[in-house]
């Protein structure tokens, strides 16, 4: 068997755009967090929301951000 | 007196060669060369010599080994020995390389030193082999004047021997010397000598005794670039997520005759042709195909008079620095380019990956003093082996780049004296679960989630004093 050429796991001219979707959702969440945070009542807030909201947030921050690191040409 | 004095020397050195005579002939091999052709070529400032050796075994018991014979001046700059065998004829020649090793005996007469090349099946006895040497010397031009002024072409001095230097009895001898243009200002008679235009042709000489030397010298006009890397860093950054980054740390230094006197950019600009003949402007890199983001600029900032050329082979980089470069003269610069990963990073049948790119230094006739060739591996990889064709230095280093806890290992590969003859691929095998690509993004993921906590916490904290 021939040694195969080992490609990124994601096509690299997808980067720019996955990172701008990514970024785009992560902002949206992390904007209805705020609001929600900042319009509820302590006594009526739940926990189990927010860091379900927050978990979400980022986790698209997070590869949204890594995939803009990659478009930008940083190559972590 | 002078009469005396001179009969003395020719005793002694009749002495002499009569001791050496002994001397081979009690190490000696059962080896003689039938025919010996050297052919210097002197055009650039890397020296290159093609020989042919026709061996021919006299000794009973087969032989396996052919031993080369160098000076102590010769293995100092000594960059690549290498040696093919050959059969059939013109057309239908074939060479099959062979293996060529620094030999462990001890120095022979005058410190001369051995290179051993390894025939594939040994020469039993009257049988002949046709061998074919190519070897590289460096930094062996030695300019006169050693200071040279503007409009001043470049004069160097050659030093070798007529007679091949060789621990064998050699039956007939050729040597040609290749000097870049007809200007020959001087060169050592060995009779018979015969120069014609480029060539000068020492010999044939018959029937030579082992480690006979005969001294020669030929000061001739060499105005090509002398261009010599003091120190190349070569950096390459694996990342698994689709990039290779090379950076190149070049300290370039004109190794020709020193500039003498003032340098004067009107002249240099209006008499081209005929005016800082031996100095050089620009140099041309060659770098792999599909290259992009490629950058040069050195401590200042981008050096804007580069030109880059790319087809599907490969892609030719002309880079000038910021001032032509006259003897002695030195400049300083980066170069850098990312190639696509799937060109030189594989996967092996085993499950390990390896990384398959070129040695050397990419600018062409170029000699590096000391190359240095980094490969940074991804977070996460172990058991690190180079594969090199040559002997190399290698060490290990840790080097932190974005995104790193615990340090990327970098594998160091270090090279003395490297020639363009160096630039083949080699590999760096190690072994890597793509699971710590994930290491990253996690890491960011985490960063924002700890944000959002600490949002949620202070959020639920009641902090009022008001009660």
């Amino acid at each position: 068997m021939a040694a195969k050429p080992i490609t990124s796991p994601v096509p690299v001219s997808w980067y720019p755009t996955l990172s701008v979707f990514m970024l785009a959702i992560g902002l949206v969440l992390t904007a209805s967090f705020f609001i929600y945070e900042t319009t509820s009542s302590r006594k009526s807030r739940s926990l189990a929301k927010e860091l379900t909201t927050a978990a979400v947030a980022s986790f698209f921050l997070g590869f949204g951000s890594l995939f803009l690191l990659l478009a930008s040409g940083v190559f972590v | 007196m002078d009469a005396l004095l001179r009969a003395r020397l020719l005793h002694l050195a009749l002495f002499i060669s009569l001791l050496l005579s002994v001397l081979s002939h009690a190490s000696s091999q059962e080896l003689q060369i039938v025919n010996a052709e050297r052919r210097i070529d002197l055009t650039s400032h890397i020296i290159k010599v093609y020989l042919t050796l026709k061996v021919e075994n006299i000794g009973a018991s087969p032989a396996s080994e052919v031993n080369l014979a160098f000076s102590p001046s010769e293995v100092e700059h000594l960059a690549v020995v290498k040696a093919a065998a050959t059969t059939g004829k013109k057309k239908k020649r074939t060479y099959v390389p062979l293996d060529v090793k620094s030999s462990e005996q001890p120095a022979g007469p005058n410190g001369t030193k051995y290179f051993t090349i390894i025939l594939s099946n040994p020469l039993s006895k009257g049988e002949t082999a046709t061998l074919e040497v190519l070897y590289i010397l460096t930094r062996s031009l030695e300019p006169f004047p050693a200071e040279i002024s503007q409009s001043e072409s470049q004069l160097v001095y050659y030093r070798d021997s007529a007679i091949l230097l060789s621990p064998y009895h050699v039956k007939q001898q050729t040597t040609f010397i290749k000097t870049p243009s007809t200007r020959v200002e001087s060169f050592t008679v060995v009779e018979p000598t015969k120069r014609a235009s480029t060539e000068i042709k020492y010999g044939p000489y018959d029937n030579q005794t082992p480690y006979t030397y005969a001294p020669i010298l030929v000061h001739f006009e060499n105005n090509n670039p002398f261009a010599v890397v003091e120190e190349l860093e070569r950096e390459i950054e694996i990342s698994h997520w689709g990039n290779l980054q090379v950076t190149e740390r070049y300290s370039l230094v004109h190794a020709g005759a020193r500039h003498k006197g003032v340098f004067s950019r009107v002249d240099y600009q209006t008499k081209q042709g005929n005016i800082g003949v031996s100095s050089f402007k620009h140099l041309l890199a060659r770098l792999p195909p599909r290259v992009h983001s490629v950058y040069y600029r050195d401590g200042i900032g981008n050096i804007s008079s580069s030109r880059l050329r790319t087809d599907f082979l490969k892609s030719e980089l002309l880079i000038e620095p910021r001032y032509p470069l006259f003897g002695g003269w030195k400049s300083t610069f980066v170069i850098g380019y990312g190639v696509p990963v799937e060109d030189f990073l594989f996967e092996s049948p085993d499950g390990g990956r390896y990384l398959n790119f070129t040695f050397g230094c990419p600018l062409a006739d170029t000699v590096v003093d000391k190359l240095l060739v980094k490969v940074v591996l991804p977070e996460g990889s172990k058991d690190p082996k180079a594969v090199v064709s040559f002997p190399v230095e290698q060490r290990l280093e840790t080097k932190y780049s974005y995104l790193d806890v615990v340090g990327r290992t970098v594998v160091v590969l270090e090279k003395r004296n490297a020639v363009p003859e160096h630039n083949i691929p080699f590999q760096v095998h190690y072994s890597f679960n793509p699971i710590f690509m994930l290491a990253e993004p996690l890491m960011l993921v985490t960063a924002f989630f700890f944000f959002f906590v600490a949002a949620v916490s202070y959020l639920h904290l009641d902090l009022s004093i008001r009660k």
